[in-house]
């Protein structure tokens, strides 16, 4: 019974050892661990199975010996794993390393291997006993995270960007962020009153500020301010943070800063060089603008390009419409015929237009579009100047040139030339005849037996075309009394001063000081303008020439009588009126100049005269004459 | 004063006062006038054979006087002409002189001045009627040789002697004598040589 007892005892005994050494077995696939006993009087080795898995063998494999041991184990590590069991044998310590295997298929793993020693009563080492465990996955994600941190480290440092916490576990600062401050990592992330220290004075109050009412609000920021690093460089920081709510519960603050100072001197360098642009586009009147002129979208219009068509650049961004719907209808249709073509083109243009402003103005435009090849279709990029003073004085040039043309070809005409060939034929005619019958008149009587009564004939001939003669002379005369003036509202002072422009050579060249005495408001007065301009031109012509030599100073003065009259006066600093002959320099042909023909004073006079007003001279009581003249404005506004 | 019977004086003026009163002046040398106002009415007029000058003005309306000078030219009437013009310049005076014109007077002329022209221009015309009826002559006179006896002639003019016009003739010396006799006597010449030179005054107008 003891026996059988016995016997069952050592089933049951054997059956739960086999069970641990199952379970044992499994818990060491589970964790991938093995273990081993190396018998050291016999070199022996006994492995687990899972210590053959480890090692990529078959646990059926067979017994293990230490060369093949060596074998597996990776060669970098071989050495160091043999000399630390060395060392082991040799000292109290226990190894604890971790080395790599080669498994038969190649593929290397990482072990953590650990080892007990057992000794004799004498101290003789006997056996090495110990667990290895596969930490090869482990390995790879710790390898992993240190390659992240690593990436995020040296991102941050690449963008000067650093990022920080402060919550109720404590306050954290990247390794960036103290470069950024100028700070040493070793002193811990400062606190918030060494922080507002670090700002650039004129900005700590509104950073203060802002710290405050983030606490009390929760809120997150994003502001740009100064700061001012220990060894007193300047920076410019962006900082941004989140709070950070669990919950519903606010936790703290997450945040990056950002050193921003090469992009802030850059966007102040482009501040200031578009003020620059802008205040250089007002002063040229020149805008610039990029559209699509097929789409009709704009990219770009500058502000003074908004001010051209007469628009507040503050009212943001105009549509095409409102600036092409300012081109006047009269301009438009050459304009977009032009347009169309350079699109067509795929070319540049240049075209001159006019608008028509809101405010009423009407301006001259010029617009230059260059087209990039490579871009969309319709897509220009041009300017748009405002050239309305350069035409407004184009025009002010071609009216002066048409004026003097006028006077050119008014001087042609009116004066002797082919007038005079005219009157002369006619009026030569019966003077020939009249000479011929008092030719024949006296022959008659020569005769030896005179012919009385022809020579009577031929006499009273002769008186017959005397008398047409004088006829055709009053009937000249009559002609010219009945052609009417061209009648239009003339503005005198107008008149005065564009002679005086067109004198401006004679002027110079006689070194002439002129003065303008012109009494403002004048009532305009009905007039033959190029008459009344003949008249100026001829009395300031005379004033200027008959001023030789130093002081010659030139005087027209311009009023209104009490007898609704308008007195112009032409005063000079020359020689003065012909002693003895004042009142003959009105008759036709009295000229006191070499090359003077004597009609100029008579014309202005008959001119003056058939404007209802008079002109007359006198001598100066200092030097000089003034030749004076009156044109009735009331009368002549009537008729 | 030479002033010659039966010669007329045509004036054109477009000014009656002129045309009269020079009228009135040519009377008292005793040369009748023809009046006309413009240069049509006196295109229009059939010139007669006579004695005969002609006072243009040069402005007149619709044709000048200087156009009325080239009709007449082309026309081949050879009228003397005296210019007179208000309006004279010298272009036109040298224009006028160059076309054949006898004067060129500008009004108002002196009476004696347009009287000495009108006696040289009816002096011209004299001559130049008198060489024209000698030629007119002379074409008669040719008109009266026999077709072989112009050939002798124009061989003779060219200095052949008879027995030398024979042979260029193909005839006898003495036929070609016969024929050189009746050429001389036709054309009423005295001479070879001035047979020569009523060949030499044919020529021009042979044309015609």
């Amino acid at each position: 019974m003891a026996d059988e007892d016995v016997q069952k005892t050592l089933e049951e005994l054997s059956r739960d050892l086999q069970e641990s050494k199952a379970r044992l077995e499994e818990a060491q696939r589970i964790a991938h661990v093995g273990h081993y006993y190396w018998n050291l009087i016999a070199n022996r080795v006994i492995w687990s199975e899972e210590l053959y898995r480890i090692y990529g063998l078959s646990p059926q494999k067979g017994p293990i010996d230490m060369v093949m041991v060596r074998e597996m184990i990776h060669p970098e590590d071989r050495e160091f794993v043999f000399r630390t069991a060395e060392e082991a044998l040799h000292s109290e310590a226990r190894p604890d390393i971790e080395h790599r295997v080669v498994r038969p298929d190649g593929e290397v793993r990482t072990v953590h291997a650990l080892g007990t020693v057992k000794r004799d009563a004498s101290g003789r080492p006997y056996e090495m006993f110990g667990a290895v465990q596969d930490i090869t996955d482990r390995k790879r994600a710790e390898q992993r995270l240190q390659q992240t941190q690593l990436y995020l480290r040296e991102g941050q440092r690449l963008a000067h960007m650093g990022s920080w916490a402060f919550n109720d576990s404590g306050h954290y600062w990247a390794e960036e962020l103290y470069q950024i401050f100028g700070l040493n990592p070793k002193n811990g992330a400062p606190t918030i009153e060494q922080y507002l220290a670090l700002i650039h004075p004129q900005d700590r109050a509104s950073v203060s500020e802002t710290i405050q009412i983030m606490y009390q609000q929760h809120c997150g920021c994003d502001i740009t301010k100064r700061i001012v690093r220990p060894d007193g460089q300047m920076r410019y920081v962006r900082c941004v943070a989140n709070p950070v709510v669990e919950r519903g519960v606010f936790k703290g603050f997450l945040g990056t800063a950002i050193d921003v100072t090469e992009q802030e001197i850059l966007t102040q360098e482009l501040r200031r060089e578009r003020a620059y642009l802008t205040e250089a586009q007002s002063l040229a009147h020149l805008g610039s603008w990029a559209c699509n002129l097929v789409t009709q979208k704009i990219f770009h219009s500058s502000d003074e390009n908004a001010r051209l068509y007469g628009f507040d650049p503050r009212e943001g961004a105009i549509p095409f419409d409102r600036f092409y719907n300012t081109i006047l209808t009269e301009d438009e249709a050459a304009l977009r015929a032009k347009l169309e073509n350079a699109i067509r083109a795929g070319a540049d243009y240049d075209v001159e237009f006019r608008i028509q402003r809101t405010d009423g103005a009407i301006r001259f435009m010029r617009g230059i579009g260059h087209h990039n090849p490579s871009q969309e279709v319709g897509e220009y990029l041009g300017i748009t100047i405002d050239i309305t003073e350069r035409k407004r004085a184009e025009e002010a040039r071609e009216k002066l040139r048409q004026l003097e043309a006028d006077l050119a070809h008014m001087n042609r005409v009116n004066m002797m030339g082919e007038l005079a060939a005219a009157l002369a034929h006619e009026i030569k005619q019966p003077i020939t005849a009249s000479v011929t019958n008092a030719g024949a008149c006296l022959r008659f009587l020569e005769m030896e037996c005179p012919d009385i009564l022809e020579a009577r004939e031929a006499a009273s001939g002769t008186i017959g075309c005397a008398t047409r003669a004088a006829e055709i002379i009053d009937r000249v005369r009559a002609l010219f009394k009945k052609t009417a003036p061209q009648r239009e509202p003339v503005n005198i002072n107008e008149l005065i001063r564009e002679i005086a422009l067109l004198l401006q050579n004679e002027i110079r060249r006689h070194s002439v000081a002129v003065h303008l005495g012109l009494a403002e408001n004048l009532p305009e007065v009905m007039a033959d303008r190029v008459q009344l301009q003949q008249v100026l031109m001829n009395l300031m012509l005379n004033a200027i020439e008959a001023m030789q030599g130093v002081s010659a100073h030139l005087e027209i003065n311009s009023q209104q009588t009490d007898d609704g009259q308008l007195l112009i006066a032409v005063s000079d600093t020359g020689p003065g009126l012909p002693t003895g002959k004042a009142d003959q320099i009105f008759d036709a042909f009295f000229t006191t100049k070499p090359q003077g023909t004597g009609m100029g004073l008579a014309i202005s006079r008959s001119i003056v005269e058939s404007h209802g007003g008079r002109l007359w001279a006198s001598s100066n009581s200092g030097r000089g004459a003034t030749f004076r003249f009156t044109l009735p404005y009331e009368e002549s506004l009537r008729t | 004063m030479s002033t010659q019977a039966g010669a007329t004086v045509f004036i054109v003026d477009d000014d009656a006062d002129v045309r009269l009163s020079i009228q009135r002046l040519l009377k008292t040398v005793g040369l009748r006038a023809e009046l006309f106002a413009t240069a049509q009415d006196f295109l229009r007029r059939n010139i007669p054979d006579g004695p005969s000058c002609l006072v243009l003005d040069v402005r007149l309306p619709e044709v000048g006087g200087l156009e009325v000078q080239h009709k007449l030219a082309a026309a081949g009437i050879n009228i003397p002409i005296i210019f007179v013009t208000a309006h004279g310049d010298i272009p036109m005076s040298v224009k006028a002189m160059k076309s054949g014109a006898v004067e060129f007077l500008t009004k108002p002329f002196r009476d004696q001045d347009l009287l000495d022209a009108i006696q040289q221009a009816l002096k011209r015309d004299q001559l130049a009627r008198r060489q024209r009826s000698e030629i007119a002559e002379l074409h008669e006179r040719h008109k009266s040789l026999t077709a072989r006896e112009r050939e002798v002639m124009e061989l003779m003019v060219s200095g052949m002697q008879t027995k030398q016009i024979a042979t260029a003739l193909g005839t006898s010396e003495v036929t070609a004598a016969v024929h050189r006799g009746n050429v001389m006597r036709k054309m009423h010449a005295g001479s070879p040589a001035e047979l020569g030179s009523m060949v030499e005054r044919l020529r021009p107008s042979s044309n015609r």
